[in-house]
């Protein structure tokens, strides 16, 4: 991975703000209970996360206020961005006695939300059973594959919970433990209703209540005094605003009247932040910054099945056609990171640019390999192509796609926009429904195997570019039989530098996200993903 | 004969509604990708979207499923939100209110504003006034309201870190934080059409001030505020009227970026994610009861006419 300066001062931006989180640790005061948070966020679609729309971050984040997982990520200023180790949520503890077999033991004196129908009844196995089979069930819901490794899941006694998988996965607890799969929902309340729609339905055991929904407004949040772990939270309240105007959303900050960014997860975008931040310094002094990469990535998929696809020397031209740094320079300020087939953000297993062996030159910008490379595959003069895109609403999105066609087209290939509505560029091109190319990015999943056995393994529905390599297959199902992480990483490792000679996904680059948070909030500290109410939990106000 | 012409009216006005209604259910179908593409975005298979699409009824001919829906309509059904369930009519109604409220407070300050300001500009023609009304209408034409908005928004929270309020209060919660946080939202959508009025009252005061009555009015020694008050305005205000008509669908039209911008939960926020999400029913009736409130308007506007000139008769 090439270091440019920016991207040097960013690192060291993450370096100066752990160090600020260390000082505001060891100096801050004790907990104290109270005040109330204020942040910008989304309208959810509704409150049902196994109903069609349910994938939503729009609905994830509000719900990691109000519902809880039986394991969770661990948050707070110990935790460096793009880390994740698990810790107990509603199961105190786990044990695995055999690759297919995981066994929880629950919480006991959980209460669910104390209002109607639950009425604070304690949560007991018979509440995992039903979710679990909820999730996997539920039509429409778009998450219901990441659960498809769950053969059975049984309540073994009140307080105990056995799930079955049909083949081993290492990486059970980080499906568990992610925000968007399994936050337990209450069955009383699903049947009372019919779904979980309702912002009357939002019944969970997470540390915050939906006080109230306010549709397109926002809502409110405040503490449950019953939650299982004493003393927590300690904001009493959490004011949620939706503001759908960037001008607005600026404004807003700059009269801090938010806690957090405004943006997805706590950032401001680099955009806004180059153009704000020395008002920011008059205007909010105390404000904490931390930079760190995001693991949303984009790509280009390609029909390897199909010539020219098919052939190796055409994809490394491809990689090499692409100037990721002048994408950087044009769309991110000159801040960002190269990915490998794992996004850099993840700093546990992801694999730098410049550590990947052989294939790491294909991921240098040089057309004038990259001509040669086409012209030993039998096309000297380039060939045509088309490129299916949706703008995902971003603008920066469009100047980047922008880029990666003129980028083709330099070293020959003339590759037409196929632009798509989202629901129907999804519907189709996401899942691999193409003739030729995409480009676009990919879901910010927390853990490497959604990016390789997802993107990679045959017949998966992620597997946009149509891979059926052997060795490859061999290698991710391998890594997921791995039970012993310094192993597994070294697979994962093997795998991106497989992968970075084959060249299936040409990747581009992610931007390195600028989190910010008022200087009066303790205790917190920024992370990839939707766990909002994960990294507030412990944090305090220290108005 | 003012109640004839206006049932003569309101039967004008009713195939007007039927070609509105079939533009609003034919349209938004014309989008690519459908709701049903939306909600299953990322399941992608072909059997669910095919169910799903059979479930919600969007599965049948064009026509049955208009002829069900116009029928439905006709006895105050506008059906339910695909996305939410919700049903349509509760919807609206709990919006319609704060999109009403934001076009009424801007259409009375256009014109609270462009009244005063067109009169003294034909009374005091090619003075200093003049020039500075014409000038400030030529501006208030010309500035965008988003633009406006923004800067509204934006400027004071950069120089002096404060910001107009947003979100919403209720009336009964907070009577004067309910009216105040409607202020800037109603002047900037006033703005535009304030400057179109001010412009038209003064070239049609200018015009009738020339008049041969009027100079009759001016022999008589008539003090000049009874002059151009009670002689001249009142027939110069007859296009006013006429051209306030055009504008109120422009004023509810504006309320969609305005309402965004200000974080207003009214109906044409509604609209916007409705469209966003093909959610068919609720474009559809949104936008039926954007019509009709449109044609109700301006009947309103047509009988205003008989008020402001006794010569007019139906």
């Amino acid at each position: 991975m090439k270091l440019t300066r920016r991207e040097a001062l960013a690192l060291g931006g993450i370096a100066a703000a752990g160090a600020l989180i260390g000082q505001s640790t060891a100096g801050a005061n004790v907990p104290r209970r109270g005040g109330t948070l204020s942040l910008r966020l989304w309208d959810p679609p509704h409150f049902d996360l196994h109903a069609a729309g349910g994938l939503s971050y729009k609905l994830h984040i509000p719900m990691s206020f109000t519902h809880s997982r039986l394991v969770r990520h661990k948050a707070g200023p110990g935790v460096g961005p793009g880390t994740f180790q698990f810790e107990p949520d509603l199961a105190e503890s786990w044990t695995q006695p055999n690759e297919n077999t995981y066994v929880f033991r629950l919480r006991r004196g959980v209460k669910w939300h104390n209002k109607a129908p639950a009425n604070g009844r304690e949560f007991v196995a018979d509440d995992v059973v039903y979710t679990i089979n909820r999730f996997l069930t539920t039509k429409g819901h778009a998450n219901a594959h990441m659960l498809k490794a769950v053969e059975k899941v049984e309540a073994v006694d009140k307080h105990t919970v056995k799930f079955t998988l049909n083949a081993p996965s290492a990486w059970f607890l980080d499906t568990l433990a992610s925000p968007m799969v399994v936050a337990m929902v209450n069955k009383e309340t699903s049947e009372k209703f019919g779904d979980l729609k309702k912002a009357e339905s939002s019944i969970g055991t997470g540390p915050w209540m939906l006080d109230s929904y306010r549709p397109n407004q926002g809502m409110t949040l405040v503490r449950n005094p019953n939650y299982f772990l004493p003393g927590l939270p300690y904001i009493d309240r959490v004011d949620v605003f939706v503001d759908e105007d960037n001008a607005s959303r600026i404004a807003s900050f700059l009269a801090g009247k938010y806690d957090l960014g405004w943006e997805f997860p706590g950032q401001i975008n680099r955009t806004d932040w180059v153009q704000i931040k020395d008002s920011l310094k008059q205007k909010r002094p105390n404000l904490k910054v931390a930079e760190f990469p995001a693991n949303v990535m984009s790509h280009i998929s390609m029909r390897t099945d199909q010539k020219p696809f098919s052939d190796v020397r055409v994809r490394r031209a491809i990689s090499h056609a692409i100037d990721r740094q002048g994408i950087i320079d044009a769309v991110a300020e000159g801040v960002g990171v190269f990915n490998a087939a794992v996004p850099a953000a993840l700093k546990d297993w992801a694999v730098p640019v410049k550590e990947l062996g052989e294939g790491a030159k294909y991921f240098a910008h040089d057309p004038g390999e990259a001509k040669r490379l086409l012209t030993a595959a039998g096309y000297p003069n380039g060939f045509t192509a088309n490129v299916c895109f949706t703008t995902y609403g971003s603008t920066l999105l469009i100047d980047s796609l922008q880029l990666v066609l003129k980028n083709l087209k330099d070293v020959g290939i003339s590759a037409a926009l196929d632009q798509k509505e989202y629901g129907a560029y999804i519907t189709t091109c996401f899942y691999g429904n193409f003739p030729s190319m995409t480009y676009g990015p990919q879901t910010p999943f927390l853990e490497p195997d959604s990016f390789l056995y997802g993107q990679y393994y045959p017949d998966e529905p992620r597997n946009q570019s149509h891979i059926n390599d052997p060795v490859l297959a061999d290698m991710l199902v391998r890594q997921r039989r791995t039970f012993d992480a310094a192993k597994r990483k070294e697979l994962v490792a093997e795998i991106q530098r497989y992968l970075a000679k084959q060249q299936y996904y040409v990747a581009t680059n992610s931007g390195v996200y600028v989190a910010v948070w008022d200087g009066a909030l303790q205790n917190y500290a920024p992370n990839l993903g939707y766990d909002y109410g994960g990294r507030l939990l412990a944090a305090w106000l220290q108005r | 004969m003012l109640r004839r012409y206006l049932a003569k009216r309101v039967l004008v006005a009713l195939p007007s509604l039927l070609i509105a209604s079939l533009v609003v259910f034919s349209l938004p179908r014309l989008i690519p990708g459908d709701a049903v593409q939306l909600m299953l975005a990322e399941t992608a298979y072909a059997k669910d979207i095919d169910e799903l699409r059979r479930k919600l009824g969007l599965d049948r001919p064009l026509y049955v499923q208009y002829v069900e829906w116009a029928g439905k309509a006709l006895r105050g059904d506008l059906g339910e939100s695909l996305w939410t369930k919700r049903p349509v009519l509760d919807e609206i109604g709990s919006r319609l209110p704060v999109t009403g409220e934001l076009a009424l407070y801007a259409t009375m300050i256009a014109v609270l504003i462009a009244l005063p300001v067109g009169v003294i500009s034909a009374a005091r023609q090619d003075t200093l006034q003049d020039y500075i009304a014409r000038s400030a209408a030529i501006l208030g034409l010309s500035v965008p309201g988003f633009w406006l908005a923004t800067l509204v928004i934006v400027l004071p929270a950069v120089w002096w870190g404060w910001r107009p309020l947003t979100g919403f209060t209720e009336f009964a919660q907070d009577p004067w934080g309910h009216m105040s946080q409607f202020f800037l939202p109603s002047l900037i959508l006033g703005i535009a059409t304030a400057a179109a009025l001010m412009r038209l009252t003064r070239g049609m005061l200018l015009e009738v001030l020339r008049q041969d009555y009027t100079r009759t009015a001016w022999a008589k020694g008539l003090a000049e505020n009874r002059v151009v008050m009670k002689h001249a305005l009142r027939n110069a205000v007859i296009p006013v009227v006429t051209l306030l008509g055009t504008q109120l669908p422009q004023i509810i039209g504006g309320t969609v970026i305005i309402e965004t911008i200000f974080g207003l939960p009214g109906m044409s926020r509604f609209l916007f994610d409705a469209i966003n999400q093909r959610d068919y029913p609720v474009i559809q009736g949104v936008n039926l009861v954007v019509v009709s409130a449109v044609i109700l308007l301006n009947l309103t506007v047509d009988a205003l006419y008989a008020v402001l000139d006794p010569r007019i008769r139906y």
